[in-house]
């Protein structure tokens, strides 16, 4: 073997083949069997792979596994209330479940700041921690805002990209934003309502 | 054969430019086009700053706004004026990357092998190239298709799939130069060699030239709609597939098969040794343009092509990673022995780091393409990383050698600096790593923020922009070392220029004598089983065994050009075609869903906004059935909800979010304002502003056209293809919007403007799904698929398992 600071001169004494193309030669050694064996591992692990995962009981499609994601998340988030009803009542008590309200934050983050502001406070869409509501009388009504949109769609419907009970709890975060101090809140809109009712004890 | 025509015969006249030797041997004189390679040369060195340079603006793009947005305590904002890069109509960053991508591989790269196969295949070929003129119309046809992408791509004027935008004029430009000028005057050249057989890198070349042909043509199948407008005949899911089987194989056989055959030529000679193993060549060639064309399908991993495609675009991926090292060793190991040299040759230097980069990125690119690693990197800047190593370092370094290695022998003269190449090698190298480095770690950190979930089951960072801020110092390293990068490809424009200066006031054309191509001189040696005691089955398996080993037949195959092409485009289209006609041929690939109706004029006069702007370029419109996925975007994308999707806009890349579901969520006056300057709605994007479309109007003319167009590609568009009916529709539905965002207090008498129809495209996206199937009109309905939670099926809440 050669290493830098062989003489200059050194040429690999390896077979050459008779070939010569404008100065270029071409050595007659044989493809390394590592390669041969590398190449033949991956052929070996596709065919199994194809087997395994499109012929076999081990088969899966990623629409399953989601699918199986999403039961097991329902489970685990909702296993212990069940279905919530959307009512005054349920959505009041959800206030004071701090564990739905930090699942309805990210929700309300991820999909409600871009037009009422990280903190509620109105960009597009209302302020939310006034006490001036446009389509709100009681704490349900936003639910129903949620649920239904309004204001001829400037405020979408979300039935379909949340479920029910997400719904419930993402309004008793909206309804809990009331009373905050948004950094830069807008105007108020609307009518100025009742507080919402004390918590039921339970 | 027609190949030797020219007869020894001493009692024959000589033919013109012939001679003989004192043994009455027959020479031809020829001398070689080198005019045509320095021209190749100069344009490669110059597109490819220009390359370069774009590809910084791009960069630039990305992190200016987090600056421009800097305001000082006295309420200054001193870097104000930056924004004037993310302002400009025809420098937004949708627009600026197709003019990058395509410079950098058709203008730079491109310019760098037709160099390279100019000065090679004559040498190769002991000829000249078959016509000059050709080689003339070659060289200024693809200067003049780069300049119409420089003008077109700036404008707009785009097909908007990926690494194809040109508009069909400039398609059949390229096919023209392409095949007509460049691969006729090629092939022409093999047909008059004075060799009898071909080194490997002509089988580079000559697979280059023939599968880039087909992948052009058949993905570029387009109906225009008007001189700077077409549609893709094929729609979304059939459309996704043929486009990254293009896509994928002009990395393939742009990016890699032409570079090897540079590999093979300029390797040798600049190391001046034998090439490693012969017998390595051929079998890596073959296995690479054979495994090659079918590893498209890996960049569409868990969107809504059919599983089957996805896995073969996995498992030929994988299956690639030898076929592609195969090239690497033999290269590298042609070095044995003269290792020592690269301390003071650059030109080794940049062909070493060259090699390394390719193996580096041969061997991610089978990793990227496992279902469960792509899950995490696709969409993310991992691609990105993982083509600037293969293009920087790969493409650019291989170049780069190559370059410093002809510069002196094309300008006959000495290499004006050996020092400054070393610096440009040093400063070029650090360049990439400050590249790619923080953009894997870029990349990896996105896709992870992309899919953490806190303990309680939600999104970790379910505000978008908190998973783009987060990449910024990142962004900023990438700058630096995308302008070192930069630094050295002018240190290498200065050195070829001061090069050039130096040329001699006429260049030398040595006249080269050589006899005519000879006859074949390959004899089928005979083989005598090595076995003992066997079965003549297991003799005659050692024999054959002995054959394929020996290698003769393939010695045969390479005296004959074209049986060689046939045999190429048989192992091209194997693939291609097992793969394509399934995908078009088998119904249920796509499942069709009733409730899925054609754009509306208007929308679609949007969407030819939204492929315009190149919105593609930063956000997807493909939701992938993954659990993070469809909490953050919503429903999963299914196949049936692209059919009318000329051509399909799923992107690749989200710098944005993905806008699948876009429609319906937020307001019409919220997309205006956003639209206008996207730091009204979320104050630390990066968006470009497009104040233009709220001044620019709509071409209700040009709908009817395009409703036309669409309708004979078989958008069932109805009534609505008849004379003037289409403006009518569009016309009404944009007062609506209009009336919408009047009514909302936003910016007044918007119906004829460009807003509005992107407006009404934004928010018709991802919606069809979810309304009811049109009455039976005979056509066969299926239900839309009643789901209405976040991301398919119903959760079954009550059930207590």
């Amino acid at each position: 073997m050669n290493r830098i600071g062989d003489s200059p001169d050194f040429v690999p004494s390896d077979p050459l083949t008779d070939h010569e193309y404008d100065g270029i030669r071409e050595f007659d050694n044989p493809t390394p069997g590592w390669w041969y064996a590398f190449f033949g591992a991956t052929v070996v692990f596709s065919f199994c792979y194809l087997l395994l995962f499109h012929f076999s009981v081990a088969g899966w499609t990623s629409e399953d596994t989601w699918a199986d994601d999403q039961r097991a998340e329902f489970k685990r988030v909702f296993g212990a209330v069940g279905q919530l009803k959307p009512d005054d009542d349920t959505i009041r008590a959800q206030m004071d479940n701090p564990q739905f309200m930090t699942i309805a934050k990210a929700t309300f983050l991820g999909n409600c700041t871009a037009c009422h502001g990280r903190d509620g406070g109105g960009l597009v869409g209302v302020n939310l921690c006034d006490d001036n509501y446009k389509n709100v009388k009681h704490i349900s009504d936003i639910y129903k805002v949620i649920t239904e949109g309004a204001n001829g769609g400037a405020m979408p419907s979300w039935k379909r990209a949340f479920s029910d009970n997400e719904r419930v709890i993402l309004a008793s975060y909206v309804a809990s934003l009331r009373g905050t101090k948004p950094s830069a809140g807008k105007g108020p809109e609307g009518d100025p309502i009742a507080p919402w009712p004390a918590a039921k004890p339970k | 054969m027609a190949e030797h025509a020219v007869q020894v015969n001493p009692a024959l006249e000589l033919p013109e430019h012939a001679s003989r030797t004192r043994h009455g041997v027959l020479l031809e004189e020829y001398s070689y086009d080198d005019a045509i390679v320095r021209k190749f040369l100069l344009v490669t060195v110059v597109w490819g700053l220009v390359a370069f340079l774009v590809g910084l603006l791009a960069a630039l793009q990305l992190v200016v706004p987090s600056v421009i947005a800097y305001t000082t305590a006295s309420g200054a904002r001193p870097f104000a004026f930056l924004s004037i890069l993310s302002s400009v109509e025809f420098l937004t960053f949708g627009r600026l990357r197709p003019l990058h991508t395509n410079a950098a591989i058709f203008a730079f790269a491109g310019n760098a092998i037709f160099a390279a196969i100019y000065y090679s295949t004559q040498r190769l070929c002991k000829t000249r190239m078959w016509s000059d003129t050709l080689s003339n119309l070659h060289f200024w046809g693809w200067q003049l298709i780069i300049l119409s992408a420089a003008l077109t791509l700036p404008l707009g004027i785009t097909q908007g799939k990926e690494y194809a935008e040109l508009e069909w004029p400039i398609d059949l430009l390229i096919a023209v130069v392409w095949l007509g000028f460049f691969g006729t005057n090629f092939f022409m050249t093999l047909k008059v060699r004075r060799e009898r057989h071909m080194y490997v890198a002509l089988w580079f070349y000559i697979a280059t030239i023939v599968t880039v042909t087909m992948l052009h043509v058949v993905n570029s199948l387009a109906i225009p709609a008007g001189l700077f407008k077409s549609y893709s005949v094929y729609a979304g899911v059939q459309d996704a597939m043929i486009q990254w089987w293009y896509g994928h194989n002009a990395v393939a056989f742009f990016l890699t098969t032409p570079f090897l055959g540079l590999m093979y030529y300029f390797m040798p000679k600049a190391a001046e040794r034998p090439v490693y193993s012969y017998r390595l060549s051929i079998v890596h060639f073959w296995s690479l343009v054979f495994i090659y064309i079918w590893a498209g399908p890996h960049h569409l991993h868990y969107t809504a092509l059919p599983a089957w495609a996805s896995t073969l675009g996995m498992l030929f991926s994988v299956m690639l990673w030898m076929p592609s090292w195969g090239g690497g060793i033999n290269g590298l190991l042609t070095l044995r022995g003269a290792w020592h040299k690269l301390s003071d040759d650059p030109v080794l230097k940049f062909f070493v780091v060259g090699i390394t980069f390719y193996m580096m990125s041969t061997f991610e690119g089978p990793m990227l393409s496992v279902k469960s690693v792509n899950m995490l990197s696709h969409y993310t800047d991992w691609t990105i990383a993982h083509v600037h190593g293969g293009t920087l370092g790969w493409n650019g370094f291989m170049t780069f050698g190559m370059i410093y290695w002809m510069a002196p022998r094309l300008f006959q003269t000495k290499l004006y600096s050996k020092k400054l190449a070393e610096w440009h090698f040093w400063v070029g190298t650090l360049g990439i790593l400050l590249y790619v480095i923080p953009i894997y770690v870029a990349g990896i950190t996105q896709g992870l923020m992309w899919r953490a979930f806190d303990q309680n089951g939600t999104l970790a960072y379910p505000e978008f922009i908190e998973t783009v801020t987060k990449l910024m110092p990142f962004y900023w390293i990438r700058v630096v070392g995308g302008t070192l990068f930069f630094v050295g490809a002018i240190m290498l424009g200065y050195n070829v220029l001061r090069t050039w200066m130096s040329r001699p006031a006429v260049y030398e054309v040595p006249v080269l004598r050589t006899p005519p191509i000879q006859p074949l001189e390959v004899r089928r040696p005979v083989f005598h089983s090595r076995l003992h005691a066997n079965t003549e089955f297991g003799h005659a398996g050692d024999v054959f065994i002995q054959n394929v080993q020996n290698a003769w037949w393939h010695r045969v195959l390479e005296a004959f050009p074209l049986r060689f092409v046939f045999w190429a485009i048989v192992a091209v289209a194997i693939g291609s075609l097992l793969e394509l006609i399934p995908m078009f041929a088998i119904r249920s690939n796509v499942p069709t869903i009733a409730s899925v109706q054609p754009y509306t004029p208007l929308e679609l006069a949007g969407r030819d906004i939204y492929v315009a702007e190149g919105c593609y370029n930063c956000h997807s419109q493909m939701i992938r059935p993954i659990w993070a996925e469809t909490k953050r975007y919503g429903e999963y994308s299914k196949p049936g909800e692209f059919v009318y999707d000329h051509p399909f806009q799923w992107g690749s890349r989200r710098i944005g979010p993905d806008l699948a579901r876009e429609g319906g969520i937020r307001s019409n006056l919220w997309h205006v304002l956003h639209l206008q300057d996207p730091r009204q709605a979320s104050p630390q994007s990066i968006m470009p502003a497009y104040p233009h479309l709220l001044s620019q109007n709509i071409n209700f003319d040009e709908i009817q056209t395009h409703v036309r167009a669409q309708a004979m590609i078989g958008v069932p568009y109805g009534e609505a293809v008849k004379d003037g009916r289409s403006q009518e529709l569009a016309r009404a539905q944009a007062l609506s919007i209009s009336q919408d965002i009047a009514k909302s207090e936003g910016p007044k008498d918007l119906d004829n403007k460009k807003i509005v129809a992107l407006v009404a495209y934004l928010q018709r996206l991802g919606t069809d799904i979810a309304k009811p199937a049109p009455d039976a009109t005979g056509a066969p309905t299926q239900p839309a698929q009643s789901q209405d939670s976040k991301g398919g099926a119903k959760p079954n809440l009550s059930r207590k398992d």
